[in-house]
């Protein structure tokens, strides 16, 4: 916090601002929260109804299941009574739980168990230092996912909330406080207090944040490069747009249902292992990664990484070129080949295990399943016009990868600092679900807790539907203090027929919408600071 | 682990009309289900694209009047290549088993195609099957285990004289349901007599007589086959909510026949109870088939409604089974010559009525009684809807070089004759498909 604090200070001696200086900032508070395990001891409050047995998900936190039974369209089957829900509670409180999470199946259609539940511990006096619902942390389907967002986002809740403490109490100075999400767009720091959990993995979202603001090639298709020294991310951008992972972010072998960004990271980096394989015809070829071997023997390392060899071939200078060329001798002296040889195979090696690597996301993107026609026949072109790059090595690999894929080559400046410079460019998003079903006369939108009778059924169609969720946003925007949206769009909608009996009783209406994530220009050396 | 690949394709924007059973929203509940349990985040199941199925993919198990283009829809050609990809996952070993959930249905589209019969227009199971042979071989022997509540009368036509094709069809007794055909006496054509296995079970039946079906018969004959795949038509119009039949069946019997049946590919046919059976039943059958506990998939409906069988059709079922199970055992010590006569052909003429486009089709067909392969066939048919003709010259897989001269000289003959509009010629073990417009 002193760190940022003293950033804070810094930007104001350097800007000819008097304003206040508006913070949007990238945290590994949350990530590194969960990653290494730290967070707040948590507990879920489960109801599952019939189904697949949650254990089969294999979560290794505790659960404490309740009767309950919600269906698919939101009609409550079987109660949840408060006495069992008050007892489970309070179970989960004194096996160590100090954070709660209460998560039901369906609960995105009717939140009336979680509900219940939660009233039950509220009436129960018991205290925890935060409680997450299902319908709120997760309102997308996928009960698993929910139960671990929820979960996940109890556990990191104290830690977000110290933070924002923290921040707020930067006092004087200080304008707007904008947190990056997995998704590429930012959230207030209120915001940040209850769902604490969508700020986990911002640093690549931050990279293809920064991407979109420093390219020159607009609005076109790319797949976003970043060399770093024990991995290479990448990210998949159509024609202007971020692709999101289709069922949400994954953080520390969890599957949850945030919103983020399609990042996929491989084993490769500058500060690879180098393996020497023996092929099957008699000749050594090379593999590098996944494991970090160090740092380059360049800069003083022990094993012989990628970026010795790149720094040996003179392509990047970097440290001593001449322990790169020695850690190279000693490479090819193992393989029978000439230093020169030897580097020249390690970048080969390099540039077709990337190369691989991004046809093979590329293979599962094109492979996704879609459920209409329409979807079918008119599958997106998702193929890349341009490769962009970011990070230090990358003009070295990435020129050969360029020519290997046949693609225009862009290598993005200020490379050391594009994790701030996304998270600079980043704007607000802010998403709802709206579900509808004119036969039951119900209404959802559960990432703002409503659930509501329509008044008119038979007069509510998609178009109402439509108005009714861009309506909502608005709202929702103002509420949590975003202002005036702009650039919003339903982005996906589905409606159907209900038909029983042959007559046609009513009609379901599935909607997202949202503010999509877009990026503020960022151009020249006066743009960046 | 036993790893299953996922075919999932609910065509939410394609429907027979709005109101009709077959329609956008027949699998929606079932996606939810799937989705909201986080089936597809469990390590033993995957998502896979369907893709479309060509028209000589097509071609292999149909004969479309006038021409496939009339008839068939984008969707169609998926639900078809949607079976094709399931195919393909376990010939390849990408997974151990495969299930396509694709709509609509096919099984009771048989080898002529006038237009839709039962919600069905192409037999994705017959597509399907013939594509793992063309993969496999022509010794490559199938069994086809149909569990929908309808007679696969589609299937049965098509496979109704391949000796190494075996189709057993569990339904409601033909007297009681659509289409109203399924007897016991329909065993197959000379050259696979026996290989047509009939199941036609009382209105009524319950987990206890479909699973005892299948423990007592289905599996012993199995056994005894020794098929190279088993394939399962998996209708869902057991189910004891199902509105247009009258079963007993809930998931949790579904699911056990799953399990018993092991199947390595399982094709979705009908089954239109969309919101009380399909997401429980699919969930169930997805769960078994993966080998997973799937004792919690209860419907919501079960607890009001307890079905339950009666025992007079637990008797009726254990008579049938034991009567089918001596029919199997003497299959082949029967005489053929007092079914399908002495001659050269076995002939037949026949009417065949497709209820979803409303055209009445006739058929005069012979099969050649051939003593060293299942016999080349020719049928000749004519609809209500068209005035000509259309004449179909079919090789059986594995024929003898003498019913091979036969059926090329008898397409030459039909094509010089010009008495049939369009002539086709089928030869499955050279993969190739001749037509001919007089």
């Amino acid at each position: 916090m002193a760190s940022t604090k003293a950033v804070l200070d810094e930007l104001k001696a350097a800007c000819p601002l008097k304003g206040p200086v508006n913070l949007q900032l990238s945290t590994t508070l949350t990530t590194n929260t969960i990653v290494e395990g730290r967070g707040t001891a948590t507990a879920a409050v489960v109801i599952p109804g019939p189904g697949v047995d949650l254990r089969l998900h294999g979560l290794d936190f505790p659960l404490f299941p309740l009767p309950g039974y919600v269906d698919h369209r939101g009609r409550v089957v079987a109660e949840c009574e408060p006495k069992e829900a008050a007892a489970a509670a309070r179970e989960a409180q004194r096996g160590g739980a100090e954070a709660l999470a209460i998560v039901g199946k369906f609960s995105q259609r009717n939140p009336s168990l979680e509900q219940a539940v939660l009233d039950a511990v509220h009436n129960g006096k018991l205290k925890f230092s935060h409680i997450s619902v299902g319908h709120k942390a997760a309102p997308r389907l996928g009960f698993p996912r929910r139960v671990v967002t929820a979960h996940l986002n109890s556990q990191v809740a104290k830690a977000q909330r110290k933070f924002a403490d923290a921040v707020e109490s930067l006092g004087e100075g200080l304008g707007s406080v904008r947190i990056l999400k997995a998704d590429g767009g930012t959230m207030t720091l209120a915001q940040s207090r209850s769902l604490p959990i969508e700020s986990i993995l911002s640093g690549p979202a931050a990279s293809t944040m920064a991407a979109l603001a420093l390219t020159s090639h607009q609005g076109k298709s790319m797949v976003v490069v970043d060399i770093g020294g024990t991995t290479t991310d990448l990210a998949v951008i159509v024609q202007g747009q971020p692709l999101y992972a289709r069922e949400g972010a994954v953080i520390g072998g969890y599957p949850t249902a945030v919103p983020a960004i399609l990042s996929r990271s491989i084993g490769l980096g500058g500060d690879s292992e180098i393996h020497i394989i023996d092929s099957e015809e008699g000749g050594t070829r090379f593999r590098i990664g996944p494991s970090r071997a160090g740092s380059p023997v360049c800069l003083g390392g022990t094993r012989p990484t990628p970026t010795d060899a790149v720094v040996a071939l003179g392509r990047v200078s970097l440290g001593d070129r001449s322990r790169a060329v020695g850690a190279l001798k000693e490479l090819g002296a193992r393989a029978g080949l000439s230093w020169e040889a030897a580097a020249e195979r390690v970048v080969n090696a390099f540039v077709s295990q990337l190369c691989a690597a991004i046809h093979k996301l590329y293979g599962e993107l094109e492979g996704q399943p879609v459920y209409t026609l329409a979807e079918f026949l008119e599958t997106p072109h998702l193929r890349p016009e341009v490769i962009t790059c970011l990070g230090t090595p990358a003009p070295a690999f990435m020129r050969p990868v360029g020519e290997a894929l046949q693609l225009p080559l862009e290598i993005l400046p200020h490379s050391a600092s594009a994790n701030a410079i996304g998270a600079a460019a980043a704007r607000p998003t802010i998403g709802l679900t709206l579900y509808a079903d004119t036969a039951l006369r119900s209404l959802s939108i559960p990432e703002m807790g409503i659930f509501q009778e329509i008044e008119r059924p038979a007069l509510f169609d998609q178009r109402k539907a439509r108005d009714r969720a861009l309506g909502k946003l608005r709202e929702y925007a103002r509420e949590v203090g975003l202002g005036e949206p702009q650039d919003m769009d339903i982005v996906s909608e589905e409606s159907f027929n209900i038909v029983r009996g042959f007559y046609t009783v009513g009609r379901i209406f599935h909607m997202h919408a949202q503010i999509r994530p877009s990026a503020q220009r960022i151009t020249g050396e006066e743009g960046v600071r | 682990m036993k790893s299953v690949g996922l075919i999932f394709f609910p065509a939410f924007d394609w429907c027979i009309t709005p109101d009709h059973p077959e329609r956008e929203e027949r699998l929606l509940y079932t996606r939810d289900q799937i989705e909201e349990e986080g089936l597809l985040d469990l390590p033993e199941f995957r998502e896979y694209r369907p893709r479309l199925a060509t028209d000589h993919e097509l071609s292999r198990a149909h004969v479309f009047v006038p021409n496939i283009r009339a008839h068939l829809t984008e969707s169609h050609r998926i639900a078809a290549g949607g079976a094709i990809a399931a195919a393909d996952l376990v010939l390849r070993g990408t997974e151990k088993r495969a299930c396509a959930l694709v709509r609509p249905p096919g099984h009771h589209s048989m080898r002529f195609v006038h237009g839709a019969r039962g919600f069905c227009l192409v037999n994705n199971e017959a597509v399907m099957v013939e594509h793992i042979r063309q993969q496999l071989g022509p010794q490559a022997k199938i069994a086809i285990v149909d569990t929908d509540v309808h007679h696969g009368d589609g299937t049965q036509d098509i496979y109704y004289n391949d000796p190494n094709v075996l189709h057993i069809s569990l339904h409601q007794d033909g007297r009681t349901l659509y289409p109203g055909t399924g007897f016991m006496n329909e065993r197959g054509g000379p050259g696979a007599f026996g290989l047509t296995v009939n199941v036609p079970l009382p209105p009524g039946t319950g987990d206890g007589g479909l699973l005892y079906v299948i423990e007592n018969l289905v599996l012993p004959i199995l056994k005894e086959w020794q098929p190279d795949i088993v394939v399962n038509g998996a209708g869902q119009d057991n189910h004891f909510t199902d509105p247009l039949a009258n079963m007993e069946v809930t998931a949790q019997g579904y699911a056990r026949l799953t399990e018993l049946l092991q199947p390595d590919i399982v094709v979705l046919e009908g089954g239109y109870s969309v919101e009380g059976a399909l997401p429980y039943v699919n969930l169930g059958i997805l769960l078994a088939l993966a080998g997973l506990d799937y004792s919690q998939v209860v419907e919501p409906d079960l607890e009001r409604v307890k079905p339950r069988q009666a025992q007079r059709v637990t008797d009726h079922i254990a008579w049938l089974v034991d009567e089918l199970g001596q029919m199997w055992a003497g299959r082949k010590g029967v005489d053929l010559e007092a079914h399908f006569g002495k001659g050269k052909f076995f002939e037949r003429k026949r009417m065949v009525y497709y209820d979803t486009a409303g055209i009445t089709e006739t058929q005069n067909g012979k099969i050649r009684l051939c003593s060293s392969c299942a016999g080349w066939e020719l049928v000749e048919s004519r609809s209500d809807r068209y005035a000509y003709a259309t004449v179909a010259v079919m090789l059986p897989w594995n024929a003898c070089p003498g019913c091979r001269g036969e059926a090329e000289a008898a397409y030459q003959e039909q094509i010089s004759e010009k008495k049939a509009k369009k002539v086709v010629f089928c030869d499955p073990e050279r993969d190739k498909v001749l037509g001919c417009t007089n």
